[in-house]
């Protein structure tokens, strides 16, 4: 209904600029044979920019009616009858009809095209995603079956360290499925994301202790201002994008001996850093650093887990779905720096 | 086998994770009663009367919601529940209609054992006395003496507004449990208003630069964000 009154005004606006062109032609110069040219421009701009036929047939109607009536002997009164009439009034249905004809099989490609692109981006998300949980899913169930089956040939070690690696394995899908539910929890949601307000402090503490928990050993060196700062955003989903980027600092930044997590504000601005000083990012996989995952054609043949793809997609689509920015860059010392910025309460 | 262990019942439609938590409840020496439905639930707590129930919000009968409001109408047994990720707004929901806890799916055994015994031991605490009637709080180094109104770390006096201090003391007497911004309001203020939660959460920030807090390593409340605050367990 709102797309019809758009159309109408717009179409309105055109045929009262067409009109008011043609006025000032005909004061100004005198000539009347400009006239029809200006109203087939007219309809080819507003079949080109309305949805469906209607609005451009009932704007070249209009314009006859206005070229007959205005312009053409006898001005200021109608004369229908004349071939004159009869035949632009075909020209320009013909042109309206054409051009809202190829403007409509446009806009259906382009749609088809958009969504064959998701469809595309979706069976790669599927196939990456399939990969990258058969290989801890073999492991558990072949470590389960090891331990059932051979219940009282292995040692009490070798049993514990088989339940070791499948707590592993459990919990690294555990974060998968964490990630992926993330996602969908943005996409399901076109309205974006639901912010409350949230301490900085209580944010960066609850993520630090979930972060201790999982790696005890990893120091993380934390610099927070000491202002009561408030930020609208869904708490749990940048918890989930400062777990992401230290976690991805543990598992991909080699020889790393500093890991440290800065939020610094700057005008309504919260901006949160997390930098190391390990073997920093290949500029080849710089560009394309938080699409990857969702872009990669093929599954990678080797059988490394490769949680760095879903894990800095997910932290981009976040970001974005904040309103916010994020992005990578390696430092001249060496390490890697992930930058984030959130709008701060007003 | 003694007959005066803790009775349990768990409500919980998944039958591995219903037998996982089953077989560490009964190695903890608690006796463990199952339902698989909400309906289920409700005759086996009519009929057994535990002294917890843990359940699970996603039944395949009626929603878990449905049990605490049924539970609630006659009896203070305390309810833990057990919540998948996508279930936040439920969470804050189910404590809200009166459940003393929740654990966030997928968890560990320890997290599983140190919730049970704190709701069990917080449930004993309302059940036997006024809560601030008396006596002292004793977490790692923070001591509260409710006689003397006064909170002491490390044997140093931290001087506490007025708010401030009701706000600890309300988090230390339910200490283990969660308590969401509502309820905190609720009972230091009374009447809740927009402003509410900021003015709440502000007074925590002025609590914990007082008592000394560092994030990631606080000692003493934890946060729950999106649904409120915890204090840790007393030292047993």
């Amino acid at each position: 209904m709102k797309k019809i009154i758009k159309d109408s005004v717009f179409a309105f606006l055109i045929l009262i600029t067409a009109f008011g062109i043609n006025m000032f032609i005909k004061k100004i110069f005198g000539i009347d044979s400009l006239i029809p040219m200006i109203f087939v421009l007219g309809i080819f701009i507003i079949s080109l920019k309305t949805d469906g036929y209607i609005t451009g047939i009932v704007s070249s109607v209009i314009s006859v009616f206005a070229v007959n009536y205005a312009f053409t002997f006898p001005y200021y009164a109608f004369d229908l009858i004349s071939p004159e009439c009869v035949v632009s009034v075909i020209v320009m249905l013909i042109i309206a009809v054409t051009t809202s004809a190829m403007t409509t099989k446009i806009k259906a490609q382009k749609k088809a095209y958009a969504e064959s692109e998701k469809e595309k981006m979706r069976a790669n998300l599927l196939r990456g995603i399939s990969h990258d949980l058969r290989t801890p899913l073999t492991s558990i169930c072949g470590s389960t079956s090891a331990i059932i089956e051979n219940y009282d040939i292995l040692t009490k070690d070798q049993q514990i360290k088989l339940l070791q690696e499948i707590r592993e394995d459990s919990q690294w899908l555990t974060r998968m499925v964490e990630n992926l539910l993330s996602v969908t929890r943005i996409d399901s949601q076109k309205v974006r994301v639901i912010k409350t307000p949230t301490v900085l402090e209580e944010l960066i503490d609850a993520v630090m202790l979930k972060f201790h928990k999982r790696y005890p050993q990893q120091n993380v060196i934390v610099n927070i201002p000491e202002d009561f700062i408030s930020i609208p955003m869904d708490p749990l989903l940048i918890e989930q994008v400062i777990i992401n980027l230290l976690e991805n600092a543990i598992f991909h930044a080699k020889g790393m001996t500093r890991l440290s997590l800065d939020v610094k504000t700057k005008d309504d601005m919260a901006i949160f850093e997390i930098s190391d000083d390990g073997c920093g990012i290949p500029k080849d996989r710089m560009d394309n650093l938080f699409g990857g995952y969702f872009e990669r054609v093929d599954a990678p043949t080797d059988s490394t887990r490769n949680n760095m793809g879903i894990g800095l997609s997910v932290c981009a689509s976040i970001i974005k779905a904040h309103g916010g920015e994020i992005n990578a860059e390696n430092i001249k010392e060496g390490g890697v720096l992930f930058r984030f910025s959130l709008e701060m309460e007003k | 086998m003694s007959s005066n262990k803790y009775k349990i019942l768990v409500i919980e439609d998944e039958s591995n994770i219903l037998s996982f938590i089953n077989t560490i409840l009964d190695a903890n020496n608690y006796r463990v009663i199952t339902a698989k439905s909400c309906n289920e639930g409700k005759m086996m707590f009519s009929s057994h009367l535990p002294d917890l129930v843990m359940l699970d919000l996603g039944l395949p009968d009626a929603d878990g919601l449905q049990f605490i409001k049924y539970a609630r109408e006659f009896s203070t047994v305390p309810i833990i529940v057990l919540s998948a990720r996508t279930e936040e707004s439920d969470k804050v929901s189910a404590l809200d209609l009166g459940a003393n806890d929740y654990i966030t799916k997928p968890f560990g055994t320890d997290e599983l054992l140190a919730r049970v015994r704190a709701t069990l031991r917080n449930s004993r605490y309302s059940a036997d006395s006024g809560v601030l009637s008396g006596g002292k709080f004793v977490l790692h180094d923070l001591i509260i003496d409710y006689d003397k109104r006064l909170v002491t770390v490390s044997g140093n006096n931290i001087k506490l507004t007025q708010t401030e201090y009701n706000i600890v003391a309300y988090l230390s007497a339910h200490s283990g449990k969660v308590l969401t911004y509502q309820s905190i309001i609720k009972a230091i203020w009374g009447a809740s208003d927009i402003g509410s939660i900021k003015k709440l959460q502000v007074n925590m920030a002025n609590i914990r630069k007082k008592i000394g807090a560092v994030p990631g390593e606080n000692k003493y409340i934890i946060n729950e964000l999106g649904v409120g605050y915890r204090m840790c367990e007393e030292n047993s």
